[in-house]
């Protein structure tokens, strides 16, 4: 059993604590760690902390209102599968989980670009299990500090409510996770072309470009045009904002949310095989860059 | 070779292929196109075996091969051909296997989590070794106490001296107690007390706790202070590997006289049992080899006898000095063998 009571040992706070319980089961722990250390490393920017919530809050306004003002004076408007008020819903909620998914996107490509990545191959664990261990801890951080805030602030100054049904918020667990996890390695994927490319600058901006018009996170599935729409479909990042956004908020019912939840999953396991064929390209590609 | 060698390199080699950037933009989008590569052996056909207990200076020129052995060393790397073994295990093979048995610190790279404090990156060390409670306490108190940790551990290290960053991650590399420790310039850009306390760490934990220790440095007094062998590579190949006290009775047999004239310049100073080594201004470095069969006070009373000496100083031949002539050697003539 663990004992914190030596004299240079680290005090024993609340978390060491907890994790006397599980301390038989060490890959659990470890990883557990890692995401709490996560978290806590997030404490120490308190600036860019505010930063943040004023930045979703400000989205949240500029989003609600171009779509109030579509809405107002298009015609076209009235095609449109959503009502007025379900634009806004969608356009508050797809926002407050963009925020809830924030990811260190750039972590591991700065670890191979500097070097860095040495140091974690010399240590006794898995490194897509830590990275995505130290991912979690950093979004649970955003999930308290920062989307729950801000929801707090949009149930009180828009007309937004919160779905009554308890299987919404079900699937948007479901949706969520399968979403975050696509996310994840769709970055983590991005992040090892830093193995065979130096400058991966050009890669990011257009990752960055495609999830921010592909990923429903400011136009939702159903305003692509109809040729193009199959396409943005099959596209991993629409399940990253728009599935958990248009189950959560009744968008996506029944059959309909089933399907699109099965299509996440499969999107999972095929990143996932991905992720781990690239990985061990990328352990023989391997070059320490400054020595 | 032995069998038993706790750590063996058989004919190591790794290449890498570099692609050769073009200079200029025409130059660039060129190769974007067609890529010329060139291969570079950064380690060739490297074999040495080291026992339990020793402690290596691995040495050699920016560039020799130094850290991509350790790498292969520490499972970072495949080899390309040959193989390695790290207490009965292939490092790049069970990698994760070879880390419980490894410590590893690198001068220029801190292995601290940059925004926690010290004791949370040791906790959380202490996890991914897996490391048991009384183990991990009593193995905590001690280095704490070597190295004086004690008002540092609640310090982030993004806010800790270089010294003070070095002695905590001396300590996190040794947290698991690991058998064998590779250190990668620990010394590099510390003042002359904290390098002072790092040597007499490193010496204890070898001593004491038995840790075999590979050192690769730039920094000579670090050889000359801790190292019992010292394996000088240079362009990828082995220059030398033997006995720190054998390398220099081998290639700076004697002592170094360091003179200091009266007046003017008296020209080379031609006395038997002498050779010059070093001439600057007024001041002369003759070196001593004993061969001739003259003793060292016949040759010094000489000296004075002929010469106008306003100072002398003896020294003996510095590793620095003996490691730079092989070298320059292996630039002249290629390989310099033991």
């Amino acid at each position: 059993m663990s004992d914190h009571s030596s004299a240079m040992a680290p005090a024993p706070g609340a978390e060491a604590r907890l994790f006397l319980a599980i301390e038989r089961f060490p890959a659990l722990t470890l990883y557990l760690k890692f995401a709490l250390k996560a978290f806590q490393k997030q404490l120490a920017y308190k600036f860019e902390y505010f930063v943040g919530v004023a930045n979703g809050l400000l989205f949240i306004f500029i989003f609600t209102s171009l779509w109030k003002n579509i809405f107002d004076t298009s015609k076209a408007a009235a095609d449109i599968s959503f009502s007025r008020q379900g634009m806004i819903s969608y356009a508050v909620f797809a926002m407050i989980i963009r925020i809830s998914m924030s990811q260190d996107d750039l972590g591991v490509m700065g670890k191979v670009r500097s070097g860095q990545i040495a140091l974690d191959m010399i240590k006794p664990y898995n490194f897509f299990g830590a990275t995505l261990a130290e991912n979690i801890g950093g979004t649970m951080f955003h999930w308290f500090t920062r989307a729950m805030p801000i929801l707090a602030v949009c149930m009180i100054f828009t007309s937004v409510t919160m779905p009554r049904d308890p299987v919404n918020y079900l699937l948007l667990i479901l949706a969520w996770t399968l979403g975050y996890l696509i996310y994840f390695m769709v970055n983590f994927l991005f992040a090892l072309l830093a193995f065979w490319i130096v400058e991966t600058f050009s890669f990011q901006l257009m990752k960055y470009g495609m999830f921010t018009l592909f990923s429903g996170g400011i136009i939702p599935l159903d305003f692509f045009p109809d040729m193009v729409r199959p396409i943005v479909a099959w596209i991993p990042f629409m399940s990253v904002l728009y599935v958990p956004t248009a189950v959560f908020i009744g968008h996506l019912q029944g059959a309909q949310a089933a399907g699109f939840i099965l299509f996440q999953a499969g999107w999972v396991v095929a990143l996932g095989i991905c992720c781990a064929l690239t990985w061990r390209a990328a352990r023989k590609k391997l070059i320490i860059q400054g020595g | 070779m032995s069998e038993k060698s706790l750590i063996q390199a058989r004919r190591l080699r790794r290449e890498f292929t570099v692609a050769e950037g073009r200079a200029g933009l025409l130059g660039s989008i060129k190769s974007l196109f067609s890529s010329k590569s060139s291969v570079i052996h950064a380690v060739d056909d490297i074999s040495f075996s080291i026992e339990s207990g020793e402690f290596v200076g691995y040495v050699g020129e920016n560039g020799a091969g130094k850290s991509t052995t350790i790498k292969m060393l520490t499972g970072i790397l495949t080899p390309t051909s040959g193989q390695a073994m790290v207490d009965g295990i292939v490092p790049y093979e069970e990698r994760v296997k070879n880390a419980f048995n490894i410590g590893v610190v690198f001068g220029q790279r801190s292995q601290l989590w940059w925004d926690l404090p010290v004791s949370d990156s040791f906790d959380l060390l202490r996890a991914i070794y897996r490391i048991p409670g009384q183990n991990y306490s009593a193995n905590l108190a001690e280095l704490s106490s070597w190295l004086e940790l004690g008002p540092l551990m609640k310090m982030p290290v993004r806010k800790l001296s270089l010294g003070q960053r070095m002695r905590c991650d001396l300590a996190a590399a040794l947290l698991h107690a690991p058998k064998v420790m590779f250190l990668d310039e620990p010394t590099i850009g510390l003042d002359i007390i904290a390098k002072d306390n790092v040597r007499r760490f490193l010496k204890k934990i070898n001593q004491e706790r038995g840790v075999t220790i590979i050192l690769t440095t730039h920094d000579m007094d670090d050889i000359e202070a801790l190292c019992n062998r010292i394996i000088i590579i240079d362009k990828g190949k082995i220059a030398w590997d033997g006995d720190t006290g054998r390398l220099k009775d081998e290639h700076m047999k004697g002592k170094i006289l360091e003179v200091e004239f009266h007046g003017d310049d008296p020209g080379q100073v031609a006395l038997p049992g002498l050779s010059p080594f070093k001439r600057e201004a007024s001041k002369q470095w003759l070196r001593y080899s004993g061969d001739g069969g003259a003793g060292l006070n016949e040759v010094i009373s000489a000296l004075f006898a002929n010469y106008c000496v306003k100072d002398l100083s003896i020294h003996a031949p510095k590793v620095a000095d003996v490691v730079k002539a092989i070298y320059r050697q292996g630039e002249g003539r290629g390989e310099v063998g033991p």
